[in-house]
C-alpha cells in the first residue's frame, strides 16, 4: 500500500494535498506492515493473495445492497428471482459472490439468501459465533455487529437490542433472528415505506442503509445515515499531540 | 474448519460435488425436527441454545462435507444443511412474545425427527 | 489459549494513537485507517491458506477484545488480536515482530 508522508519542516509537501492526512507513522501502521512482511516470507500467504484480497476488501460496500433492495421494490420480476437464488440475482446487480477466489472468500462462501420482510415478519441478523456477514454486497460489517453483546443478547433479547437501536415493533409482529452460523449469508428486505410512491431507484437507495438491511432499522422517506448513539465515553485527544504538527 | 476429504477437490460453488445421499432420507420444508444433543467436541459450529429443541424445516440449503473432526468414519460423507426455524418460546424459558421466532442453520447429523 | 499479555503489543499499544484519536485531530474524516483494508485482506489470506481459520482467529479475538484489548478500539483492537493470536500459535515471533517494526518505521520515515 502506497501513501505520501509528509514530516519535518511545516509547509514542505502540504500545499498540493487535497485533503487532510494524519501525518505521523503510528505503531500500528507499522506493525500491520512488518507482521504482514513476516506472514509472506513464512510462506503463510503470498503476496499475490494478499494484493488481490485488499482490492476485494476495497471494492465492497453496502451501496450494492441498497441498489438490490431499490431494485426488488421497483421491479416484482426481479424481487422473484432476488428470492429464489441470491447469488444468481447479485451478478445483475453487479456484485460476484465467487470473487476474489472464484469460489468466494473463506468468510462469505457463495449461499446468499435474501430475507423478506412484510408487515407482520421482521427479520433481524446475527451471527453468534463469530459476526458473519453478507459483505460482497454490504461492505464491512459494522464494530457493533461484531461485540459479542451485540451476538449474544440479540438471540435472546431481540426486541431489546432493537430498542436500543431506536426501533420498537408491536408485539403481534413476528421477530425473526437468523443466526447466520453455517455458509448462507442474508440480507434483509424491508417492506418499502409509505411516502416513497413513484420514486426512482436512486431516491430509493438513499434511505437503504445498511442497519435498514442488517435489520436494526426501518427505512423511511428523510433518513439516509445510521446514526448510533455513543456506546461508551472515549478519552479525549491528550494536548500532547500538538508537537506532531 | 471446513476442510477437503482426501481426493476431493473445490467445485466451483466451493462445495463438494453432489454424490450420494447423506445419512438417511432428507428431511423436507414442514417437518418438525429436534437438535440432538451430541457432545459437545463434535460441534464446531453449533449454538448451545439449540440443543434438544424442537423445531421445523424453514429450508434445505446445499450440501456439504462433513468435517473430519465431527464425522464417525472419514469416508467424506456429505450431508444436507437445513434452516430451522424454532419459536422463541420454546428456546428461551419466559420469553413474552409469542409469535416471534429464531432460525439458523443445521447439518443433517445433528437433527432427529422429533414427536409431535 | 493464553492472555498473558505480550511485551512487544503492550508497548505498541496507545490509546492516544488509535485512529479513533489521530483522525479528529489531524481532521481527517475517513473513518478508517489506510491498513484496514490490508489488515481484512490479511486475515483473509491467513483464512483461505488455513494458517489461521476465521472460526479460530475471531474466538481468539473475542476473549481479548473482553480482556487485554479491551480498552483499545477498532480496528486497532482487531490488529492487535490477530497479532496476538499468530504470536501465541508460533506464527511470528515476538523477535522477528521487533526488529521487523525497526525496519519498517526506518524505512517509512526516510522521506
Amino acid at each position: 500500500m502506497s501513501h505520501t508522508h509528509s514530516h519535518g519542516k511545516p509547509g514542505a509537501d502540504t500545499h498540493h494535498k487535497a485533503a487532510p492526512m494524519v501525518e505521523e507513522i503510528t505503531d500500528y501502521e507499522v506493525l500491520e506492515i512488518a507482521v504482514r512482511e513476516l506472514a509472506i516470507e513464512h510462506g503463510l500467504f503470498t503476496a499475490e493473495d494478499h494484493r488481490r484480497f485488499t482490492e476485494w476488501a476495497e471494492s465492497i460496500g453496502p451501496a450494492a445492497g441498497s441498489r438490490l433492495v431499490a431494485k426488488a421494490w421497483t421491479d416484482p420480476a426481479f424481487k422473484a428471482r432476488a428470492l429464489k437464488d441470491g447469488v444468481k440475482a447479485c451478478k445483475e446487480i453487479g456484485v460476484d459472490w465467487a470473487e476474489p477466489t472464484g469460489v468466494g472468500t473463506p468468510s462469505d462462501y457463495m449461499e446468499f439468501h435474501v430475507l423478506e420482510d412484510t408487515p407482520t415478519l421482521h427479520h433481524v441478523i446475527v451471527c453468534t459465533l463469530c459476526s458473519c456477514y453478507p459483505r460482497p454486497l454490504l461492505g464491512m460489517s459494522p464494530e457493533w455487529y461484531r461485540t459479542t453483546n451485540y451476538r449474544r443478547r440479540l438471540v435472546r433479547w431481540p426486541r431489546q437490542v432493537l430498542a436500543e437501536f431506536g426501533l420498537i415493533l408491536p408485539p403481534e409482529v413476528e421477530v425473526r433472528v437468523e443466526d447466520s452460523n453455517q455458509k448462507c449469508r442474508f440480507m434483509v428486505l424491508p417492506v418499502r415505506p409509505k411516502g416513497t410512491e413513484n420514486w426512482t431507484e436512486e431516491q430509493l437507495e438513499a434511505i437503504v442503509t445498511r442497519d435498514c438491511m442488517i435489520g436494526v432499522a426501518l427505512p423511511k422517506p428523510g433518513r439516509t445515515a445510521d446514526v448510533h448513539p455513543i456506546q461508551k465515553a472515549r478519552r479525549p485527544v491528550e494536548s500532547s499531540h500538538q508537537e506532531a504538527k | 474448519m471446513r476442510r477437503l476429504g482426501p481426493g476431493m477437490k473445490k467445485s466451483k460453488t466451493g462445495h463438494s460435488p453432489e454424490k450420494a445421499a447423506a445419512t438417511g432420507a432428507l428431511f423436507k420444508v414442514g417437518d418438525q425436527v429436534r437438535v440432538r444433543d451430541m457432545p459437545y467436541m463434535f460441534y464446531t459450529r453449533s449454538q448451545m441454545y439449540t440443543r434438544g429443541v424442537a423445531g421445523t424445516i424453514a429450508a434445505l440449503t446445499y450440501k456439504d462435507l462433513i468435517p473430519e473432526e465431527e464425522a464417525f468414519n472419514f469416508d467424506g460423507r456429505i450431508e444436507q444443511y437445513y434452516i430451522v426455524r424454532f419459536r422463541q418460546k420454546d428456546l428461551w424459558p419466559g420469553y413474552p412474545f409469542d409469535n416471534d421466532t429464531l432460525q439458523t442453520e443445521c447439518p443433517h447429523r445433528w437433527l432427529e425427527p422429533a414427536k409431535n | 489459549m493464553s492472555v498473558d499479555r505480550i511485551a512487544l503489543l503492550e508497548t505498541t499499544r496507545n490509546q492516544d494513537k488509535t485512529w479513533e484519536a489521530l483522525a479528529p485531530h489531524y481532521g481527517v474524516t475517513n473513518p478508517n485507517p489506510p491498513w484496514k483494508t490490508s489488515l481484512t485482506a490479511m486475515c483473509d489470506c491467513l483464512a483461505v491458506n488455513g494458517a489461521l481459520p476465521a472460526l479460530d482467529r475471531r474466538k481468539a479475538e473475542d476473549e481479548l477484545a473482553e480482556t487485554l484489548y479491551s480498552d483499545i478500539p477498532s480496528p486497532e483492537r482487531e490488529l492487535l488480536a490477530l497479532v496476538h493470536t499468530m504470536v501465541s500459535r508460533g506464527l511470528v515471533t515476538e523477535a522477528d515482530l521487533a526488529s521487523r517494526m525497526s525496519m519498517v518505521r526506518a524505512r517509512l520515515e526516510t522521506v
